[in-house]
């Protein structure tokens, strides 16, 4: 096998690359989903309550409310103002302050307190910035709640649903890019004849599944760095988080490899794609539903490469905690081999009896 | 003595139980350029689908240049041209493009890409992409990829089918300028004008079997039938008489005909390939 030949066919593969559809939807989706998850559901679950004042005394509510992290909070000079952004919905809730309003609360004279709602606000946004409001009031007033509450957590705190779509950006940077781009790029040079010009040249049928496997592989990798790094997902280790991301992309470029091979034309290949994507795409569904039995998600082979991404690079966790299943995917590719190279020998005589 | 660039002994290959080529032998000296002629699924294709490599032999033996093939061997890949039937080129590249990448492949660092195009016409399209190239521009470009590493071996595989007779000519001429340069040329065609024309010697190849191989003047003058055809008046019209020369007391008609008043016109008629093929295998070549 010729480093050299495997080179110039991967050089022209790349080179070609963006004139192929494939190619340029295995770039461009990842970020398509990343924009387009984060907008819908990174600020339609996740809105910070806003909340506008007007402190005509310097309050320490007005103090509070700036430090307090979860709030987004605009200062304003007139109530009137205030009230017309919240009538328009640009706030959740408007608070007016007067001057002497603190002194007020701790003598006990229980002064009058405007407080605007927005009625298209989310009730979620009220609820909060009504309590907050109160409980700060409470603090300036002297008084402690009358309840101790006990706070106690259910599932995976603090893992936004940005994260839990990990899972799925990133199953779909290694399916196109390792699945679909080797796969559709074998399949094409198979029906434009262009293979068996490759073949009569110097190069090897092995040289030039070599070129197409490397360019599932780096496309694969890169893509799939690019989605981790732009979900901010890249995991406090980067370079396990690289480590397990390159396993992954061993063994789907492996795939698209296998996918071109078996398939004679684009049809079968799209068939293909088709029939098998439910397989690949099922283990993705076990992270949005973490709940499911964790048994039946480890029969499918994508999920030896997407949980230990899930772990090390979501989770933080060191890559001594996915080495079985690392070693399982790498496995996988050990057995796809041989598989490829009969299959191969079957290609080039099918396409030569054409 | 000089070896002969391509050397098949007995070769035989079946697709399943389908026999497409049975005991096939010739050689194909260097500078010599072989035609090699039937009908569609005559055997033609799949000798040379055998011959570059790209199946392996069921049985007997095919050399190039000395070298056994079928064995995946990129030194014998390294010295062969071949121009398909199929127009395999990539659409999406230039005609630079493809010359430059298939130069890649044989190792050839500065390939003189354009040059070959402007052999076959095609340097002023250079930089188009080939998906806008016409049936023609394209075969040419078809002939400029299996001259790219100037090969010692060329195959040709039905180089100037469908192509108008202009484009047809000028690839006729390259040709012979591939053989004049030392290469050895298997020409597959079922177009007997384009072999007559452009090979030294011909092979006739019918259901898998070679029936015939010499130079055309040999083949003609073994198998075809001399003749004279001469025209003569015949009071307001006009007839004709066939005579064969091979015919005892030929001669003697022929001079009396020529001594004739009324003889109007004397053609000497040559047997063409095309019929000799049909008197020895029954059949035509379409």
């Amino acid at each position: 096998m010729s480093l050299a030949r495997i080179w110039k066919v991967l050089r022209k593969d790349f080179a070609m690359g963006p004139r192929s559809p494939f190619f340029l939807y295995a770039l461009v989706l990842p970020v398509v989903l990343t924009v387009l998850f984060q907008f819908a559901f990174g600020s339609l679950f996740e809105p910070k309550p806003r909340l506008g004042i007007v402190d005509a005394g310097s309050s320490e509510i007005t103090a509070a409310m700036e430090s307090a992290e979860g709030i987004e909070l605009t200062l304003f000079d007139s109530a009137e103002e205030l009230r017309r952004q919240v009538e328009a919905n640009d706030l959740d809730a408007g608070l007016v302050l007067p001057a002497g309003f603190d002194e007020a609360v701790r003598d006990g004279s229980r002064p009058p307190l405007e407080f605007y709602i927005g009625g298209e606000s989310y009730a979620s946004n009220r609820i909060i910035l009504t309590v907050t409001a109160l409980d700060t009031i409470r603090e300036v007033e002297g008084g402690s709640a009358p309840v101790t509450v006990e706070v106690v957590s259910f599932g995976e705190e603090g893992l936004p649903l940005t994260l839990r779509l990990v899972p799925v950006i990133v199953f779909y940077a290694l399916v196109l890019a390792g699945v679909a781009v080797p796969g559709s790029s074998l399949v094409e040079e198979k029906e434009k004849g262009t293979l068996m010009a490759i073949l009569v040249s110097p190069v090897k049928v092995s040289e030039v599944l070599a070129a197409k496997w490397l360019l599932g592989l780096v496309l694969t990798f890169l893509m799939a760095v690019m989605t981790l790094l732009l979900n901010g997902a890249i995991g406090p280790r980067p370079f396990d988080s690289v480590v397990v991301v390159f396993v992954a992309s061993l063994l789907t470029a492996m795939l698209g490899l296998l996918v071109g091979v078996i398939s004679k034309d684009s049809t079968m290949m799209f068939g293909l794609i088709k029939g098998a994507g439910v397989i690949l795409f099922a283990p993705v569904l076990w992270y949005l539903f973490p709940n499911w039995p964790q048994w039946i998600a480890k029969l499918f082979p994508l999920y030896w490469i997407i949980e230990p991404i899930w772990q090390v690079s979501v989770m933080g966790e060191p890559l001594s905690a996915v080495w079985l299943e690392l070693g399982i995917a790498l496995a996988i590719v050990a057995a796809m081999l041989p598989l490829i190279v009969l299959l191969a020998r079957r290609m080039q005589a099918r396409m030569a009896a054409r | 003595m000089t070896t002969p660039a391509i050397k098949v002994e007995g070769l035989h290959f079946s697709y399943g139980d389908i026999e497409a080529v049975k005991d096939v032998s010739f050689e194909v000296m260097p500078g010599e350029i072989l035609g090699f002629l039937g009908p569609n699924g005559a055997g033609k294709s799949t000798t040379i689908k055998v011959l570059t490599g790209q199946m392996p032999p069921k049985s007997g033996r095919a050399e190039i240049l000395g070298r056994e093939t079928g064995r995946d061997d990129p030194e014998i890949q390294a010295q062969i041209g071949v121009c398909f039937e199929e127009k395999n080129l990539y659409l999406n590249m230039s005609a630079l493009e493809n010359l430059d990448f298939f130069a890649s492949l044989y190792g050839i660092r500065n390939p003189d890409s354009l040059g070959i195009l402007r052999r076959v016409g095609l340097a002023d399209r250079a930089k188009d992409r080939v998906h806008s190239f016409s049936k023609g521009m394209r075969q040419r470009m078809m002939i400029s990829r299996a001259f790219i590493n100037e090969p010692k071996v060329l195959f040709l595989d039905e180089p100037t089918d469908g192509l108008d007779p202009t484009t047809a000519a000028q690839i006729r001429t390259t040709i012979k300028e591939e053989a004049d340069r030392g290469a050895a040329i298997l020409l597959t065609t079922h177009d007997m004008n384009e072999a007559d024309q452009l090979s030294d010697r011909v092979a006739f190849i019918n259901e898998g079997r070679i029936v015939a191989l010499d130079t055309a003047e040999n083949l003609k003058l073994k198998y075809g039938e001399r003749s004279v055809k001469v025209r003569l008046r015949d009071g307001d019209g006009v007839r004709e008489e066939r005579i064969a020369l091979d015919e005892p007391g030929s001669s003697a008609r022929i001079a009396e005909l020529a001594a004739s008043p009324d003889l109007m016109t004397i053609h000497t008629e040559e047997a063409t390939l095309e019929a000799i093929f049909i008197k020895l295998t029954g059949r035509g070549l379409e």
